[in-house]
């Protein structure tokens, strides 16, 4: 049927608007790095491997399309013509995790935070890599320099030992291979800091004038700017942690119960999840607490010089647009500000202030401590060990599996130092973790940042995801002065208790093991002040 | 072609695979979530028998429940009125505008809508109206009302509202073509007596338009009730039921259970509540909402 003639401009302006609209050529997109068919391959292997590597995509929509991980998928698949790299994107949320591990179809590798796998690590789901990371790293040793991070064992080669080895689960396991770095900073408007004739603070005292003589200021139009742009996650987790870190540091001596023999020279007085709930049995982190009332206030005084909406608002575009003077976000927000040619401003990174004894009388007067860490988080799912007999124990499995040899050779190949910089300093987002890889100049600050103390824990990681989410929306409705400070603790009391309850069911943990060093640390304590009172055992 | 069933064998027949596909994919999850209440069980793990504790924890131990059932029926009633309202008066109008042309134009303008995502639809809320720097705060701050300004889904006290006010000016396209399909088929003879009676304006929307589209107003209470109650993805795209537990709806606090906390025997228990809430709520609107064939003693 011949088309009449009335609908042939039609047809062209859409033609047209096509031909207008098509993508560049150097755009075109391709999830999946490898050349090869799946058909050519014995080995098939899936890689779900986060947003910050996936080849051909523009982080921040800007730069180049990323090639390094192709690269080197490209290299190892030469060196393994028997196995395909299959890159994916899958979404990081733990319902995806759920459903895909437990009907045994996750990706061989997966990028999550460790700490959503240290609940599912009873269930055979994920394979320890600790065997492995003790062992040498085959290509290091093929390398024949046996001074080299990696020719003695695979572990030597990481540059963040505290952090890297800290990942390991309550289980004493080590589930995750820590490929980079992130760390947080206080990204700073210079400019406005220079018309305001205000200095970068170095005390919390400091920071909170700083805040108010921003708040105090007005933009050309009138309008206010807020002082410091930053989500509800952050103080959830973040600020939680460095306060509690402020508070407890002094403590430590006198409540740090266990001294985990591998873990201990790395995370110095790092307060396990066994130890927080006896030390919430005894009544610490309740009401009766004063050092954790004092957390809490502390962050409602924050509060007070933040945005308003702290769960919905596009933090950046306030940022870029001047609407906030400072935003407190991790270190890839360096690539989006050093990208942006249009940004009217110049800027700089500070690390949060610590607090000082007119702070608190409980403030140690230690700086801030680290609280990034751990980027992307690679763990070896249960499809990696899909080719053994699922009855068998996991030791056997992972002895047995011939994929899961090519799924290590992977990892391992991925963390040779030009392997890993071609992929982690493709572009300044994330620090390498490697060592003898260099931390691009740009990200310098965060570098630094990360030299310091690691935290003392790592609240909203530590217990079940009902306790996180219970907390973030009980202290939104806190900071947002929907409920008292009283009204938050017994909410938070309740959520910890169990939260406890549902730790000491799953793990049966030897709470007489932290009795016996509790009562040894009695004399300790009793030099201390301001204890919370003894409460009996649940 | 034509193809002639020869006995009421073959209907049940043909009706047979579309039964055996309702029941695998529509009944039989029904059945098995309410077993799976009946135990403690997460995915990959071990599961055992608690018979009913899911349904008396939840009931009388949960503090979420009676609030977000609160939330619910608030947001419920909210959409019920608004979509039992507005839209009728907008297909009212349509239908009274004397052209055919200028009545499909008008069909067509408050249809196109729909084929916005409501995900684009919250985002476009949450981030253009109600954020720190959105158009409501800049509107107060352009009429100097600056002290009203605040994170309106971040605050305990507006959190709710905003989320019941998304949608302004309430005049689905969807509800618009039901009411107007209803008022369009309205018998012309029962138009034209109304007039000849002198029953005109408000007096014949009240007395002779509503009760001849009960039928199409029940529909939509229906649907309003079911989505009302089963929905949660708007708040979770926009506030994740918070702050605290201020806009948290049943649905909402099951879908955490079921994903996050793994608590897949409470989530099923939650859910087997608010079907049997569905279930009372609309059986209550079949006996007591009369539909206009019901008034015309149709049945």
């Amino acid at each position: 049927m011949p088309i009449s003639r009335k609908y042939l401009p039609l047809i062209a302006f859409l033609l047209l608007s096509v031909w207008l609209l098509w993508p560049p050529a150097e755009e075109t997109t391709n999830a999946g790095a490898s050349t090869k068919h799946p058909e050519q391959a014995q080995y098939v292997i899936k890689f779900a491997a986060g947003w910050a590597y996936l080849p051909d995509t523009h982080p921040f929509g800007i730069g180049k399309p990323l090639q390094g991980l192709k690269n080197v998928i490209r290299d190892f698949e030469a060196r393994f013509p028997d196995t395909r790299i299959e890159v994916l994107t899958v979404p990081g949320v733990r319902e995806y995790l759920v459903t895909q591990l437990g009907s045994g179809e996750a990706p061989d590798i997966l990028n999550v935070n460790v700490e959503n796998v240290w609940t599912d690590v009873q269930k055979g789901w994920y394979v320890p890599l600790d065997p492995f990371l003790e062992q040498a790293n085959p290509f290091v040793v093929e390398q024949g320099d046996a001074t080299k991070p990696g020719y003695k064992q695979w572990w030597d080669m990481f540059r963040y030992q505290a952090i890297s080895r800290g990942k390991a689960a309550p289980d004493g396991l080590n589930y995750c291979l820590t490929f980079d770095m992130v760390e947080t900073g206080i990204y700073y408007n210079k400019t406005l800091f220079a018309k305001l004739g205000l200095a970068v603070p170095e005390t919390w005292e400091e920071f909170i004038a700083v805040m108010e003589k921003i708040q105090a200021h007005r933009r050309d139009d009138g309008t206010e700017t807020v002082p410091l742009l930053v989500n509800i996650g952050a103080f959830n987790d973040w600020t939680t942690d460095l306060f509690f870190d402020q508070l407890y540091y002094d403590l430590l001596p006198g409540i740090d119960l266990v001294q985990d023999p591998t873990r201990e020279p790395y995370l110095d007085g790092y307060l396990d999840w066994d130890e927080l709930a006896f030390l919430h049995q005894k009544g610490f982190f309740s009401a009766r607490d004063p050092r954790y009332r004092e957390v809490w206030q502390k962050m409602r005084e924050l509060k007070r010089y933040t945005n308003k909406n702290l769960m919905t608002d596009d933090l950046i575009r306030e940022f870029v647009t001047q609407r906030g003077a400072m935003i407190w976000t991790a270190s890839p927000m360096s690539y989006r500000l050093s990208g942006d040619k249009s940004l009217g401003f110049d800027w700089g990174v500070f690390y949060m202030p610590s607090f000082t004894r007119t702070t608190s009388p409980y403030a140690s007067g230690q700086a801030m401590c680290v609280i990034g860490g751990a980027a992307t988080q690679l763990e070896v799912s249960n499809s990696a060990i899909a080719d053994t007999d699922p009855s068998l124990p996991m030791r056997e499995r992972m002895a047995q599996s011939q994929r899961l040899k090519r799924v290590i050779e992977f990892l391992q190949f991925i963390c040779l130092p030009e392997n890993n910089a071609q992929i982690v300093n493709e572009y300044p987002a994330l620090l390498p973790n490697i060592i003898g890889v260099e931390t691009l100049p740009i990200l310098q600050p965060f570098a630094e940042i990360l030299d310091r103390r690691y935290t003392t824990t790592k609240w909203i990681f530590t217990f079940d995801l009902r306790f996180s989410e219970i907390q973030q929306r009980m202290l939104e409705l806190y900071l947002t002065d929907g409920i008292d400070l009283d009204g938050f603790l017994h909410w938070q009391e309740q959520n910890l208790d169990a939260a406890v309850a549902n730790m000491l069911k799953r793990k049966v943990p030897d709470m007489q093991r932290l009795e016996e060093r509790w009562q040894a640390l009695a004399p300790v304590r009793a030099t201390m002040q301001d204890l919370p009172m003894e409460e009996p055992q649940l | 072609m034509s193809v002639r069933l020869q006995s009421p064998l073959s209907c049940y027949a043909i009706v047979l695979p579309s039964l055996v596909l309702l029941t695998t994919f529509v009944y039989l999850p029904v059945v098995w979530a309410f077993a799976s209440s009946l135990y403690e069980f997460e995915i990959g793990a071990d599961s055992h028998f608690v018979g009913l504790a899911h349904y008396g924890e939840y009931l009388g131990q949960d503090p979420t429940a009676f609030p977000s059932l609160a939330n619910m029926l608030v947001l419920t009633l909210i959409a019920a009125i608004m979509r039992m309202s507005f839209p009728l008066i907008i297909a009212r109008l349509i239908y009274a505008l004397p052209t055919e042309r200028w009545r499909y134009i008008y069909r067509i303008v408050f249809l196109v809508p729909i084929v916005v995502p409501g995900v684009a639809v919250q985002l476009i809320w949450a981030d253009m109206i109600y954020s720190d720097f959105g158009l409501l705060n800049e509107l107060l701050r352009g009429v100097g009302l600056s002290h009203w300004t605040r994170g309106w889904l971040a605050d305990p006290q507006t959190a709710l509202a905003s989320i019941a006010l998304i949608g302004f000016p309430f005049v689905g396209g969807f509800e618009v073509l039901i009411y107007y399909a209803g008022f369009s088929s309205i018998p012309e003879s029962v138009n034209e007596a109304s007039a000849l009676d002198g029953c005109t304006g408000l007096q014949k929307f009240f007395r002779i338009d509503i009760p001849m589209v009960l039928s199409q107003l029940k529909l939509i209470l229906i649907l309003t009730l079911i989505g009302g109650i089963q929905g949660f993805e708007n708040i979770f795209i926009l506030t994740r039921g918070g702050p605290g537990f201020e806009t948290t709806v049943p649905g909402l606090w099951m879908y955490f259970n079921a994903f996050s906390f793994q608590r897949m025997g409470y989530a099923c228990a939650i859910g087997v509540l608010l079907f049997a809430i569905i279930f009372g709520l609309t059986l209550l609107n079949m006996k007591y909402f009369k539909s206009s064939e019901d008034l015309q003693g149709v049945r």
